[in-house]
Order: C-alpha cells, then structure tokens, then sequence
C-alpha cells in the first residue's frame, strides 16, 4: 500500500466506487425480477414492485410505475419543517383503477406498509380534496410514502413510508 | 500516564462539528427534489472535520455523535436505528475513503472522498432496507437515480470542505491550531 502512488489510489477508490454501486444495481435488479410476492408481503402483486389496490377485500389492480405516465405530479411544503412533498395524488392513482364515481365519501382507504407494519386511513372525502394534499412521495430509496397536510397524517411519524397495499373498503 | 487518543481539545472541536452537520440537517433547506441532496452540507462538514483532526476515526466519532443527536432528536424517515447507523457509515466510509487516499490537501481527493463516504451512507440505507423487507423500488432505476445523487452530492460538499480546508490553510488556522494542541 505505501508503495501506491497517489494517482493509483484515485483509481482504487473510483473503481470501489463503481463495483459497489453496480453491485448494489445488480441485486435491486435480482429483487425486482424474483417471483412476486416473497418480499412485498403476504398478498400478490400484479407487477413487481407495484402496489396492490383491493376493493372491500378483492384484488382489483396493480398500481405500477407505467402508470406514472398518465399522472400529474403535485407538490407542497409541508408546514412542520418546511419539506418540499412532490409526487402523486392518491385520488388519481385511484381514479386509474376504481371507478371513484361509485365511492360513497365515508368510504375508507387504508395505505399500509409490511415492512414497517404501519399504515393511515383516511376517507374518500378527505384523500379527494386537493387541499388535503393526499399523496405518495418517492422516497430517497425510491419507495412510496404518503404524506398529507391532514393533521393525522402531517408529521413524520405519522407518514407512511415503503407503501405497498391500499384498501379500499366502500361501506 | 498513557496520552489519550484524541485531545480534550481535538474532541470538543470534533462534538461541535457532529452540532454543526444535525444544525446543517435541521435549518437548510434546499428546493431540490433529489436524493441524497443535502450531502452537500454534511460531507463539506465531515471533510472539515477531518482535514483539521487529523486522525485516524476523526470522522467516525463526528459521525458517531451526529448520528446520536441526530436519532434522539426524531430526524430521519425511516426510525432511529436507520439514522444512527446512516450517519455513522458516513463517518466510517470518510475514514475508509482517507485511509485510501491518505491526505486531503488535494481537491480532488476530497472530492472523492466526500463522494465515498456519502455513498456509504447509501448503502447503510440500501441494505437496511433490504434486510427488513422494504419493497422493490417503485421507479425502475430508481436505486441508480438515488447512487447518483448520492455520489455527486457527496463530491459536491467534499469539495466545498476542501476549499474550505484550503482557506483556513491560508488564513493560517492550522499553525494556530497546532499550537493549541
């Protein structure tokens, strides 16, 4: 190692850099092609990596990332410290699936999270007014978490991070 | 008696720059909307820390201590234990990366090792993730997006401590330190 010039070292360092990142690439890319369901949690998904959408305790959909395409992308600055929340409207990620027409507001939409065994509820009512903010954000590792301005759902702890089912239950 | 590792005076300057990066963490804000952004201020805090401790594990105990205040104080979207140890691998990966290159007196060193060490945080979140059973990323590549950021928002506060590094060099700061220690 003292031997190493200094211009050698540089090089190690980048292709550390580089085998790990592909390496971390290569195993995201294993997870993501493995059979569905061992991961995400106890319930299929369609897609893998999608999110599950089930009405009154029926697979309905699969919220995918080709879905984006037909999304708009919102964003607010939540007020508690000042974080910028850009994504996706839970309403349209719904409206893509379920005909929301038919949803009576007191219908309840739970978003859960195996990995964190946590998940919110809210109302039709509440996830359909824009000025409720409800939404998916993409988080740092690419997973969906969903923020809001609502007051049960405006703080980190009560956010929902690595979202991977919605229910809907009509009532 | 047996001369301790760090100087009573190494260790305060070391615990007021592990403030300074949960400070950094807590009150700038930047409107940028991609991952790993706010690398900027922490590595360009880590690099600092470590061009003027000199010693092997400086940046580990900066990273350490960021990382304790840093989970008792609820940062983090992802629970405490994550924020410690995330903070932790950027002080280790800072370390690491030095031991490597051995001197920051080189921009593009500190460049590299502000990208590396940043990146070690990532991978503190990635395996995290992976071993609790996280999901698969929504966005294809979206792992590559967050390595990117990760990286160039890693080098980008390497190099803004290097230069920071470079002026206290100049201002003299170091002479005035040594004879403090």
């Amino acid at each position: 190692m003292q031997k190493l010039s200094q211009r050698n070292r540089i090089f190690i360092a980048l292709g550390i850099l580089i085998l790990v990142a592909l390496a971390v690439l290569g195993v995201d890319a294993l997870r993501r092609s493995a059979p569905t369901g061992s991961a995400v949690g106890p319930e299929p998904t369609l897609v893998p990596g999608g999110i599950p959408i089930y009405v009154d305790g029926r697979l309905v959909a699969s919220f995918t990332p080709a879905d984006l395409n037909a999304l708009k992308k919102v964003s607010f600055t939540e007020a508690a410290e000042g974080v910028v929340q850009e994504g996706w409207l839970l309403r349209d990620i719904i409206g893509l699936h379920v005909d929301t027409g038919q949803l009576k507001p007191d219908a309840l939409i739970t978003v859960s999270s195996s990995s964190r065994n946590k998940s919110a509820q809210v109302t039709w009512a509440e996830a359909n007014d824009p000025a409720n903010w409800v939404m998916f954000d993409l988080s740092n590792r690419s997973t969906l978490k969903l923020v809001s301005t609502l007051p049960k759902l405006s703080t980190r702890d009560q956010w929902v991070q690595d979202s991977d089912k919605i229910e809907i239950v009509t009532r | 008696m047996k001369e301790r590792y760090f100087t009573t005076f190494q260790l305060i300057l070391l615990a007021l720059f592990a403030a300074l990066i949960v400070v950094a963490k807590i009150a700038l804000r930047t409107p940028l909307q991609l991952p790993g952004h706010t690398g900027i201020f922490w590595m360009a805090i880590i690099v600092m820390a470590a061009g003027v401790v000199t010693k092997p594990g400086a940046a580990s105990l900066v990273g350490l201590t960021s990382g304790i205040l840093a989970a008792l104080l609820g940062l983090g979207d992802f629970g405490a234990l994550d924020t410690l140890l995330s903070y932790t691998a950027v002080g280790i990966g800072t370390d690491l990366a030095i031991l490597l290159l051995r001197s920051l007196d080189s921009l593009v060193v500190c460049v590299l090792v502000g990208a590396l060490g940043h990146f070690a945080k990532f991978l503190v979140k990635w395996a995290l993730g992976a071993l609790v059973g996280v999901p698969v990323g929504f966005v294809a590549l979206g792992q590559a997006r967050s390595i990117v950021g990760y990286v160039i928002f890693g080098g980008l506060g390497g190099l803004l401590g290097g230069l920071t590094l470079k002026a206290l060099r100049r201002a003299g700061f170091f002479a005035y330190l040594a004879e403090r220690r």
